[in-house]
């Protein structure tokens, strides 16, 4: 347990895009709200387009490191959520705030000849959501996905202006499922902790037509998250302990970038992702034995949650003040991937405006620094009588996160 | 490169550091045995209201339990002693005067004819963690402390074979788990006031009587009344009943019998049933079958060629007063003695596997060894039920009727 405690503190992950994939993984992407896939220029080229590593300075080491810190505001609910056997609770509740530290690394090595070597250790996805409330925590006391990705890429460079890349991705992921019904006089009870290793997959092609304008392309394999672990599931106040299993995916998602550079200092990207969340049909539990009956129902029946693809629309400016100073900002639309029939509390998702800014500080040819903030305002959600099947009818507010990420890269 | 290599050291370091085990359930202890349910009454009766059970709605009064597996020593027919298994359900919620000062009754309910020890008390307790039907009532409705005993073959003593029906273990099984589930409250601080109530259905109300009829010859327990339900009291009367027909309508009980019977008396089963049933009995007996599938494996004609039975162990049970089996089923008989308890025979008149004359000849043998209160307790007719009941239908209405039966002693006794 003491494990699980420390690596949470460090990767802690949180939900700022659809979903709960985390897009922004470095300085740049923060400030331009990852509309950063084809004008990439620093260390997290390995990560967020590693075919562009081929146009980076060739001689060069680079290096860049950096911690977000997030703060996810709570959720509010206010409606009626009703139940098999008790009929309509009407409850007006907020999620616990989460205030979690995450940090990435991203490391491109000189180059090879065409070749060139990088290497990335982020957060790509996770989700942490508490609720102490007696109807949330009923379904979702806390419900926690935390992964670590570590990508190491390849590029190729092809000729002058058209490069390819790729890598191995490699996700450590750890889940916590805890919920709690006896507040509510259900008297359900259960936790759950598992983790597992899983491999992907990503691909990336660099094209730069002229020297202003760059197209990117990436794509991120799915991977399914093949959580193992235990559970300990109560019927009243006597629990039982299970090996079990659960899968959920982390989505594919494909990113088209096209970027436009004007006398070298204002650059402008807008960016196209689709992410394959239609993967994620049900959530479906599995025990190494029959549970207690009274059980089955809650916690062994698969539940469904039919999630559906989603667009993401970014939009990046990038301009160079002057030799020291590089400013940012960023827009991006996104759409949740879950549909009203079957969200819960775990992840009440809703679509979202996304604002970003930032600077970068260029303290000597070698030493970079800056300062990146991201607000993520999630649209409210009403769900009507009979459109959930999860028997919630009532309205969602607030959420959303508030990023900052303070970096640092170096090139030697 | 050595740059590079050190750096992923460090960050798979990280990586993999991986989950320790979720630590086991942190479930209450307890001297002498395991909580394996505890539920509050509120949750109880939310389950009934939403399984749609008569009479129980938001204003009915339902209490909470917990129910314990206790672990005790017993002996078989051999003499030989056992390390057994009994479930003991108290309630919860109760007025706390009834904790602190009047104290808990008791109602020892012996269970009926199972198979698969799957469906024994402390097994179906600690793997469903769900209501079981008689402590539903006799607990959760009526605010008795329930003992089931699993019997010798079920439980801890799983692979033993079952004295189905052979009175002095069952009884054993019974006594002995009164004996500690009183041990086991005297340790646990659960004030009990005395009172004991015997009680069981089918199998159980053999159980039930045999174990009055042992207490009352061999130890100095104080049974404050018995209701035993449907059971086969006159075993010689079955055993001719069932041996006369041409056919049997559920062979497993009476091939258990014969099984138990057999290995009780140290005789060869293959003289009383037919091959290829004899030898799949061992097999079918041995607590991983259920009803059906034992059922399937046999056959319903009683005798002949073809039959369960051989012809020649038929006609010798019918025709010698010396056949073992034949002495054997009056020796394991609970009706001829003459009870200085209560007892309540509950028996549903339309009974179709315990004929209700079985009660009917036990309340008079009863009556004639000097009974000092026998009665016999017609659920139909209590009940205002104008169609005759059967054996099945009849366990619940049974069990309401001996809660209630024993809910108005209690009354007018301890004052609750």
């Amino acid at each position: 347990m003491n494990k699980i405690i420390a690596l949470s503190v460090v990767t802690s992950g949180l939900l700022i895009a659809g979903g709960y994939k985390i897009p922004e993984q470095s300085l740049n992407s923060m400030a331009l709200g990852s509309a950063y896939v084809a004008h990439t220029t620093d260390a997290d080229t390995a990560y967020f387009n590693p075919a562009n590593m081929s146009f980076l300075d060739n001689s060069l080491n680079y290096l860049e490191s950096g911690i977000t810190l997030a703060h996810l505001p709570s959720n509010t609910f206010k409606g009626v959520q009703y139940l098999p056997g008790i009929g309509g609770v009407a409850t007006s509740s907020k999620s616990e705030t989460e205030n979690l530290p995450i940090p990435y690394f991203h490391y491109v090595a000189p180059a090879m000849g065409k070749w060139r070597f990088g290497l990335s250790m982020t957060a790509p996805g996770g989700l942490t959501k508490r609720w102490k409330s007696p109807v949330q925590k009923t379904f979702a006391e806390e419900f926690t996905l935390e992964n670590i990705e570590l990508n190491p890429v390849l590029s190729y460079k092809i000729n002058e202006k058209f490069s390819v890349g790729g890598g191995i991705r490699l996700v450590y992921s750890m889940g916590k499922v805890y919920s709690d019904g006896n507040d509510l006089g259900v008297p359900f009870k259960r936790e759950m902790e598992g983790d597992t290793i899983e491999f992907g997959y990503n691909l990336a092609l660099a094209w730069k037509p002229t020297s202003d304008i760059a197209v990117g392309i990436t794509y991120r394999s799915k991977i399914d998250l093949d959580e193992e672990g235990e559970a300990n599931l109560y019927l009243g106040n006597v629990g039982q302990q299970y090996d079990a299993t659960v899968s959920v995916p982390l989505p594919a998602a494909l990113n088209i970038g096209v970027s436009k550079t004007w006398n070298d200092t204002l650059t402008v990207e807008f960016v196209y992702e689709r992410t394959f969340w239609s993967a994620y049909k049900t959530l479906n539990f599995d025990y190494d034995s029959a549970i207690q009956p009274g059980l089955v129902s809650s916690f062994d029946d698969p539940k469904l949650k039919d999630w559906v693809d989603t667009n993401t629309f970014k939009f990046g400016v990038t301009y160079e003040m002057n030799e020291k100073l590089t400013l940012m900002g960023g827009y991006a639309y996104d759409e949740t991937p879950v549909p009203t029939k079957t969200l819960s509390y775990e992840l009440a998702d809703s679509d979202a405006h996304v604002f970003s800014g930032g600077f970068k500080y260029k303290q000597n040819e070698q030493l970079n620094w800056g300062v990146a903030v991201l607000y993520d305002l999630k649209e409210s959600h009403t769900l009507e009588l009979g459109e959930n099947e999860n028997g919630i009818v009532g309205k969602f507010t607030d959420g959303g996160a508030l990023l900052i990420t303070l970096g640092i890269s170096y090139k030697f | 490169m050595s740059k590079i290599r050190a750096l992923i050291l460090a960050v798979s370091v990280l990586l993999f550091v991986g989950c320790g085990s979720l630590d086991k359930p942190t479930n209450e202890k307890v001297v002498g045995g395991e909580v394996v349910v505890d539920l509050d009454g509120n949750s109880i009766k939310t389950s009934l209201i939403a399984a749609g059970t008569p009479g129980i709605d938001e204003n009915s009064t339902v209490y909470g339990y917990k129910a314990y597996k206790i672990p005790y020593t017993t002996t078989d027919e051999e003499g030989n002693s056992v390390a057994v298994s009994g479930l003991m359900v108290v309630p919860l919620g109760l007025p706390e005067v009834v904790y602190s000062t009047l104290g808990l009754s008791l109602v020892s309910d012996s269970h009926g004819t199972i198979f698969p020890n799957a469906e024994a008390p402390t097994e179906v307790a600690g793997t469903t963690n769900s209501p079981d039907g008689s402590s539903i009532l006799l607990t959760s409705l009526g605010g008795f402390v329930t003992l089931q005993a699993d019997y010798i073959g079920f439980g801890d003593s799983h692979g033993h074979y079952h004295p189905f029906i052979l009175k002095k273990s069952l009884a054993n099984a019974t006594v002995d788990f009164i004996s500690a589930a009183r041990d086991f409250a005297s340790h646990n601080e659960i004030n009990l006031n005395g009172q004991l109530f015997l009680t069981g259905y089918s199998e159980g109300g053999y159980t039930a009587l045999a174990t009055l009829e042992k207490i009352e010859a061999e130890t100095s327990l104080d049974v404050t009344m018995a209701a035993p339900m449907a059971g086969p009291y006159d075993v010689n009367r079955t055993a001719f009943g069932v041996l006369s027909q041409d056919t049997i309508s559920v062979p497993s009980f009476m091939a258990d019998i014969a099984y138990a019977y057999a290995l009780a008396y140290d005789e060869d089963v293959l003289m009383v049933v037919n091959e290829p049933y004899a030898s799949k009995l061992e097999g079918l007996f041995d607590g991983f079958h259920t009803r059906v599938e034992i059922d399937a494996e046999l056959t319903t004609q009683t005798t002949g060629e073809e039959g369960l039975f051989s012809q020649s162990f038929v006609y010798d049970f019918f025709t010698n007063s010396n056949n073992w089996f034949r002495e054997a089923v009056g020796e394991n008989n609970v009706h001829t003695w003459g009870p200085q308890t209560t007892v309540k025979l509950i028996h549903c008149e339309g009974d179709d596997v315990i004929p209700f004359g079985i009660s009917q000849i036990a309340e008079a043998t009863m009556n004639a060894y000097g009974a000092a209160d026998v009665s016999i307790v017609p659920v139909e007719t209590v009940l205002g039920i104008p169609e005759p009941v059967g054996h099945v239908a009849c366990g619940a209405m049974a069990y309401s009727i001996a809660t209630n039966i024993f809910a108005q002693t209690r009354a007018a006794t301890i004052g609750y």
